[in-house]
């Protein structure tokens, strides 16, 4: 009963984003989680439930039809899972049961090592709202009435720190990158990009940029860096190594942080990321918070199993050639937790090990799975 | 309570083939409470302790089970005492322990499904000893993928082969290799798994000996390294080198000072025979496995950052994060 008449037009929305990830006409981790904010907060207004698991369930069925469209591109289980937390906390708050106090038992006592969930930020002068019902026979609207308020408000916060990410990931800046550095970074990232155009307003300092074939998506960036006034170099991927006994810090954007601590990012990477491990050169990713994904790399050489157009690679006028080798263009690296120093995300800076926490305090366990 | 032999209920409970040690010493002062004619909390709380002391005194290796005394005792000190009696508390906290030894069975299997998703078809996994968990884990894992097994033979108890025998008998191709042979064998494999005596704090690892080498060995060949432990062998202790341990003694490793002085005792049985070697004096030396086993560790401790991930019941922990779970436990 819960998605009869309202899923037909809910349907269409979420038809309309599952297509388009699916043909990779919406790439890029920030845009896809915008994108499936917006169809979530269609989805929570229309939705007709009278109890929290309808509501839940509902979008864990919308989620899943996301993900599934598109599993490579995490930020949208992210942001589905970034949701559900938010709704669990604000249905928690406004039914004021106590949260979890059942009976203390040995295997509760054992779970005081948790990592404690994200406290929600009370909002002051919510007046008296009046008391959340569920199931009520009588009046079965009154649940969606009284607590839809809130999940949009929710759903806005979540939607105003999408749009914030760049500024708070760029907050620090100044205090990651010294004057007379040498930055080696590689890759477009709008994050990235953020950052060290932060860092310029208050220090002097050069980028190297490895351009990153066959994507050259390091020509772009070292356009758009050279043309705020930073002093730019754009090498060849192959330099890499040859550069780094110059270079103070590499820093790299994500595609996804997982629970170990790994990542993955643009292929090339790796490359850096190994390179400066021989030279002990640290090195800083900068990536969002809806980037921090609750996966474990379980299947390392295939973790990248994300291919782009070999054509990019060896073209069809290569002719003779195409017909005898194979020709594979990855998307991505996963580079390994032991090679990364540090995280500089929009919530706070973190060493790898301690992702496995933030990632507990950002989702519900029971929502890994959509 | 003075007739109450805690040692003796500890040793049958363990017969049970399904306890583990920290679980049999749950039980243990469990039982201990049924018998206690303690009147107040702080009685109670004395008496368990000496019962803890009593248990590992007389074990040779208390790791296990001191894990488990240090966890039911922490549980009872903060227990919300609002109960109307005491005799009424004490039913309530005999009742947690009875249910929680039951609840703890349920553990292995959840951990063997979470290890369960990190094992990719046609693996190769290393294992080491005997570990009820890791077997669980193997035989889930042989239901639903295909899977190969070393099993190192785990001198000086041997456990190997019973794992090897247990594998072989539900069909999964399994080879014991020497404990000496690890090195050898592990570019073959790829991934270990271990089970657990018990997790520390710093989140390293004490596991029947053998294990650190395993873990070293695993680190320089660049393989994943898991272990699998049930909460309840989350232990408060910090050993910073293997002599730290509580198993280490000092005839562990020591020198017959017997050799050097030429008054071996004529006592040490029959020669070898491969080699007889002679003393000085002219009686011969032959050393036994026995003899061996003796001046030998049972368990080792890893260090943390050998260790890839501990997959326990409350989930896949990075070793840094079982050390939270302790601060919160212990701490919080």
């Amino acid at each position: 009963m819960a998605s009869d008449p309202q899923s037909a037009a809910n349907q269409r929305i979420v038809e309309d984003l599952v297509s388009r990830l699916r043909r990779r006409q919406l790439v890029g981790s920030r845009a896809a989680a915008l994108e499936t904010l917006l169809v979530l907060r269609q989805v929570v207004s229309k939705a007709r439930s009278s109890n929290i698991n309808q509501l839940v369930n509902i979008i864990r069925a919308v989620g899943r039809r996301l993900v599934e469209a598109q599993p490579k591109e995490h930020s949208v289980g992210n942001t589905v899972r970034k949701v559900l937390h938010h709704i669990r906390e604000e249905y928690h708050t406004a039914s004021e049961k106590p949260v979890v106090e059942s009976s203390f038992s040995i295997a509760k006592f054992v779970l005081q090592g948790q990592p404690r969930k994200q406290t929600t930020i009370v909002r002051s002068g919510s007046e008296a709202r009046a008391p959340l019902k569920e199931n009520d026979p009588n009046d079965p609207d009154s649940f969606a009435r009284v607590l839809k308020p809130v999940l949009m408000e929710a759903i806005q916060d979540v939607f105003d720190e999408l749009e914030t990410v760049y500024d708070n990931i760029s907050k620090n800046a100044k205090d990651h990158i010294h004057s007379d550095e040498i930055i080696l970074t590689l890759g477009t990232s709008k994050t990235v990009d953020s950052f060290l155009k932060a860092a310029a307003h208050y220090r002097n300092y050069t980028v190297i940029v490895a351009e990153t074939a066959p994507s050259y998506g390091g020509r772009e960036m070292a356009k758009s860096l050279s043309s705020a006034g930073i002093s730019t170099f754009l090498v060849p991927d192959s330099s890499i190594y040859a550069l780094m006994s110059r270079v103070n810090k590499v820093i790299l954007g994500a595609h996804a942080i997982l629970a170990n601590g790994g990542m993955f990012a643009t292929s090339g990477s790796l490359l850096a990321a190994t390179a400066a491990r021989s030279y002990s050169t640290p090195v800083v990713v900068c990536a969002g918070q809806f980037k921090l994904t609750p996966l474990w790399n379980l299947y390392h050489e295939h973790g990248a199993l994300d291919f782009g157009d070999p054509s990019a690679v060896l073209g069809f006028d290569e002719g003779d050639l195409v017909e005898k080798v194979d020709v594979i263009n990855p998307y991505y690296d996963y580079v390994r937790p032991e090679l990364l120093d540090v995280f500089i995300t929009n919530y706070g800076d973190h060493p790898p090990s301690s992702i496995y926490r933030l990632l507990k305090e950002t989702y519900d366990d029971e929502d890994n799975e959509l | 309570m003075a007739d109450f032999q805690i040692y003796e209920s500890y040793q049958s409970l363990l017969k049970n083939e399904n306890l583990s040690t920290p679980l049999a010493a749950i039980l243990a002062l469990t039982e201990m409470m049924m018998h206690s004619n303690a009147g107040t909390m702080f009685e109670l709380l004395n008496e368990l302790k000496g019962g803890a002391e009593a248990l590992s005194r007389q074990t040779s290796n208390p790791i296990g089970l001191n894990a488990g005394c240090e966890l039911f005792i922490e549980f009872i000190t903060s227990f919300p005492q609002d109960a109307a009696s005491f005799s009424e508390l004490k039913t309530e906290l005999i009742r947690h322990g009875q249910q929680y030894a039951e609840q703890a069975l349920t553990y292995r299997a959840k951990i063997a499904e979470l290890a369960f998703d990190f094992i990719k078809d046609d693996s190769v996994i290393l294992t080491h000893s005997y570990s009820r968990v890791v077997l669980q884990t193997l035989l889930l894992a042989h239901k639903r993928k295909r899977i190969s097994v070393f099993v190192t033979e785990a001198r000086p108890r041997g456990l190997g082969i019973k794992t090897a025998e247990m594998l072989t008998a539900a069909g999964i191709p399994c080879t014991v290799v020497l404990d000496s042979a690890v090195a050898y064998a592990i570019d073959k494999v790829d991934f270990v798994l271990v089970g657990s005596e018990a997790v520390v704090e710093s989140g390293g690892l004490v596991n029947a000996v053998g294990s650190n080498q395993i873990a070293i060995i695993a680190k320089a060949a660049n393989k994943p390294f898991y272990a699998l432990a049930e909460s309840y062998k989350f232990h408060r202790m910090f050993p910073l080198s293997q002599y730290d341990l509580p198993s280490h003694n000092p005839g562990v490793l020591s020198f017959p000072q017997a050799l050097g002085a030429r008054a071996l005792p004529a006592s040490s049985g029959l020669p070898s025979k491969s080699s007889s070697v002679s003393s000085d004096n002219g009686s011969p030396i032959r050393i036994t496995q026995e003899d061996i086993a003796r001046n030998n560790p049972d368990v080792d401790y890893t260090r943390p950052d050998l260790i890839s991930l501990v997959f326990s019941d409350v989930g896949s922990l990075t070793p840094e994060g079982v050390s939270q779970y302790l601060v919160g436990m212990f701490a919080g």
